[in-house]
């Protein structure tokens, strides 16, 4: 049971396909010798050499476009987009093209390429190095978007991931790359489109993605010292979502806080919000409430930033609502 | 809003059901899911599930044969008006006097305009609770789905509970505290009377719905002009594959010598195809696949669920579907589908003893097969006394479609199966 970080999880998925699949190879812009600027293929053109560890230009239009068609022709490739903010320049590859080839060609085709990604603030990289795009992908029929949040789950999923047929957007979080967990020694794929549950509670269920399944975590800890028993389930897949096990949740809870990094406005949390609402409409003790960032690019200056974005406290507060503590 | 409960259709073809009996009455409370009335089809006397939760307002139709899809009774809140009438007179009488005994009696006539008048949340499932008075003084309750629900559930009045949530919203809490305090609010359950019959006298019973359906279908089955064929077949194969299969059956079902049995007859029938066969008077249906019937004993009778297309399946795929059968068949749950489409019965006494016995037909199909317990029997074997498992298998056949020979040719295929096992590959 070895203990290894998030990034070190990411790697040894990676590293575990490639050696077992001449087919999966990854790309991406100074992912070589540099080992990608989050650290995340350090060492791996040493193992498997610069045709299977590709450096691309500074162009993601491009690399996302090769990543397709090689995935069209029957590799299993995986593309660095080094910051999700640059997903931007891929969206016509990813979203016109790797979404709808298996569908406009009747299945003739398929297209079982992922894009790695990472994002998220807690390090001052500013407004454009930051942006949690998430539930722009979910919104694509075609797609499968993963989110995860543990190094076990990193690593089971990005395997999943590889070996679906679908294009697949794998989003990372920058401020989880540090921790570290226990896994095991074998890699166990986990399937794509289940959920977690973290921690058991009675009173209410917090629905987090990503960095802020640790701060729901956290969360739950200090309100338990008030007597709030707080369930906390993370759904890994936001596409497709596990929509039952969310409702169960709340069915034996009656509350739902809703929390993730991304601007609260049309983010992922006002889709569950909206499973919620109708799958568990007569077990509803209290309105949904959804935690997210404040509607704004984010600032620099790091005591604005903290401003700006969720943490235990936002999720504690909303936990408090909705069982009517504080007055609020 | 009070929902209609129509008679359903529970299996292709069924155009209406008879209603044997109510097992809720007027005023008492009915969850979803729950049991509600016990329905006579062609073949099968099945208990139907609520489809709402509420209370049983109104039984419109107490019992007797009903068209699918009319309405037959209706679930909604306590006090709730009904415009379903009650349209048999004797039946309304029998729930006037009910209505006379239970706490609350129901509102009688129908009052669509008042139900307008009170605006569009009393038309809303769960706000029926309102009362227009409570409603005009203090305008609309805030209250949780939930508690809504809740209060519907126990028939609290939202407008008496104090609301603890914010901006005063009434939470769940606040309702079960209203629940603890306040008087039971539902209404008595009415015990059916049933007489004790004194051991020395002789007990009448009166005919079930399914004792009813085996006497006519079988009073009718004694029309055909049948004759039977036997066989007696050596056991100790078709014993050890059935030992291996119980060995290898894993999380499934365990297979039994009967599921050996169905496989063994549906790949039999497939090579006798005019057994596989239903008699329709004018013509005879020679039937694709092997949809076989296996007869199960349930308190107070018998049904034949059908085990479909057999001879695809594998013996431990027919064990798992012959389990989910059986079990709904004992627990009463099964339903019009899982009865019909069977082209061939086999009815099994081997379990209870029985060495060999004549089953009667079970029509339109024109074979029934008689199986009867294994039994160690000493036989002659190349000239020489030996022990050996034996078993009676008798056909019944309807001679309208099948003649002897045709009969024995199958039969006998079934025999050399059992003995060979490998040869029904």
């Amino acid at each position: 049971m070895p203990e290894i970080s998030y990034r070190e999880a990411v790697r040894d998925a990676l590293t575990r396909a490639m050696r077992e699949d001449d087919d999966v190879f990854v790309l991406g812009e100074d992912i070589a010798e540099m080992g990608g600027s989050m650290g995340v293929t350090q060492g791996m053109v040493d193992e498997f050499g610069p045709e299977r560890v590709r450096n691309t230009p500074i162009s993601e239009m491009a690399l996302a476009g090769a990543a397709i068609g090689a995935a069209i022709q029957g590799m299993r490739p995986v593309a660095e987009i080094m910051y999700e903010d640059f997903l931007t320049l891929a969206t016509e590859q990813i979203v016109n093209q790797a979404a709808k080839h298996r569908y406009m060609s009747g299945g003739q085709v398929t297209v079982p390429v992922t894009f790695r990604t990472q994002g998220g603030s807690g390090w001052s990289p500013g407004a454009q190095h930051a942006q949690q795009l998430e539930a722009w992908f979910v919104h694509i029929p075609g797609l499968k978007v993963v989110f995860a949040s543990t190094p076990t789950d990193v690593r089971g999923l990005l395997w999943s991931a590889i070996y679906d047929d679908n294009p697949v957007v794998f989003f990372e979080h920058r401020t989880l790359y540090g921790i570290k967990e226990e896994v095991p020694e074998e890699l166990e794929p986990i399937p794509i489109g289940k959920a977690r549950v973290h921690r058991e509670g009675e009173d209410v269920t917090v629905i987090a993605t990503g960095r802020l399944v640790h701060e729901a975590l956290a969360a739950a800890t200090e309100a338990e010292q008030s007597g709030v028993s707080v369930e906390v389930v993370d759904p890994r897949t936001l596409q497709p979502l596990d929509e039952e096990a969310l409702i169960d949740s709340v069915k034996k809870t009656n509350r739902c806080v809703v929390a993730h990094e991304a601007v609260t406005r049309m983010g992922f949390g006002a889709e569950v919000a909206a499973v919620i609402q109708y799958g568990a409409f007569d077990w509803l003790d209290a309105p949904v409430e959804r935690v997210g960032a404040r509607f704004t690019p984010l600032p620099f200056a790091p005591i604005m930033e903290e401003w700006c974005v969720p943490h235990a406290n936002d999720v504690l507060a909303a936990i408090n609502r909705t069982v009517g503590r504080n007055g609020n | 809003m009070a929902t209609e409960i129509k008679l359903p259709r529970l299996g292709q073809g069924m155009e209406a059901g008879t209603i044997v009996k109510w097992l809720k009455s007027e005023g008492e409370r009915v969850e979803k899911g729950e049991p509600l009335y016990e329905l006579d089809t062609d073949k099968v006397t099945q208990e139907v599930e609520a489809d709402a939760s509420g209370v049983l307002l109104r039984i419109a139709v107490a019992e007797g044969e009903v068209p699918v899809g009319e309405t037959i009774a209706v679930i909604g809140e306590q006090g709730e008006e009904v415009s379903v009438p009650s349209p048999e007179p004797a039946q309304k009488r029998a729930a006037d006097e009910e209505a006379d005994q239970s706490a609350e009696k129901p509102a009688r006539a129908p009052a669509r305009e008042d139900e307008r008048e009170r605006g569009r949340e009393a038309s809303t499932e769960g706000v029926t609770e309102i009362r227009p008075g409570a409603r005009n003084g203090r305008g609309r309750i805030k209250a949780s789905p939930l508690a809504r629900r809740i209060a519907r559930e126990r028939g609290i009045e939202l407008a008496d509970v104090a609301g603890t949530g914010p901006d005063g919203r009434v939470v769940a809490e606040d309702v079960e505290r209203a629940a603890a305090s306040g008087p039971p609010v539902t209404a008595p359950v009415a015990m059916p009377a049933r007489a004790e019959a004194a051991s020395e006298e002789v007990q009448v019973e009166q005919l079930g719905s399914m004792r009813k359906t085996i006497a006519r279908r079988l009073t009718e089955a004694w029309q055909a002009p049948v004759f039977q064929l036997g066989v007696t077949v050596d056991m100790e194969r078709a014993q050890a594959v059935r030992a291996k299969l119980v060995e290898l059956h894993g999380d499934g079902a365990k297979p039994t010598l009967s599921d050996l049995l169905t496989k063994v007859c549906a790949v039999a029938l497939m090579r006798h195809r005019p057994i596989n066969a239903l008699y329709r008077g004018d013509t005879i249906e020679l039937h694709p696949s092997a949809n076989v019937g296996i007869a199960v004993a349930v308190p107070n009778g018998l049904v034949v669920p059908v085990i479909r297309s057999a001879e695809r399946l594998t013996v431990a795929e027919i064990a798992n579907a012959r389990a989910v059968l059986v079990e709904r068949a004992r627990s009463g749950k099964l339903q019009q589908g899982d009865l019909d489409g069977g082209t061939f019965t086999i009815s099994n006494l081997g379990m209870f003893g029985i060495e060999r016995f004549i089953a009667v037909l079970n029509p339109p199909q024109a074979a029934i097969l008689a199986v009867g317990s294994v039994e160690d029997k000493v036989v002659a074997v190349d000239g020489q006394p030996a022990v050996r498992p034996r078993m009676e298998l008798t056909l019944t056949c309807d001679h309208r479609a099948v003649d002897g020979a045709t009969g024995a040719q199958f039969l006998t295929t079934v025999k050399q199966f059992l003995e060979e096992p490998g040869l029904a590959l």
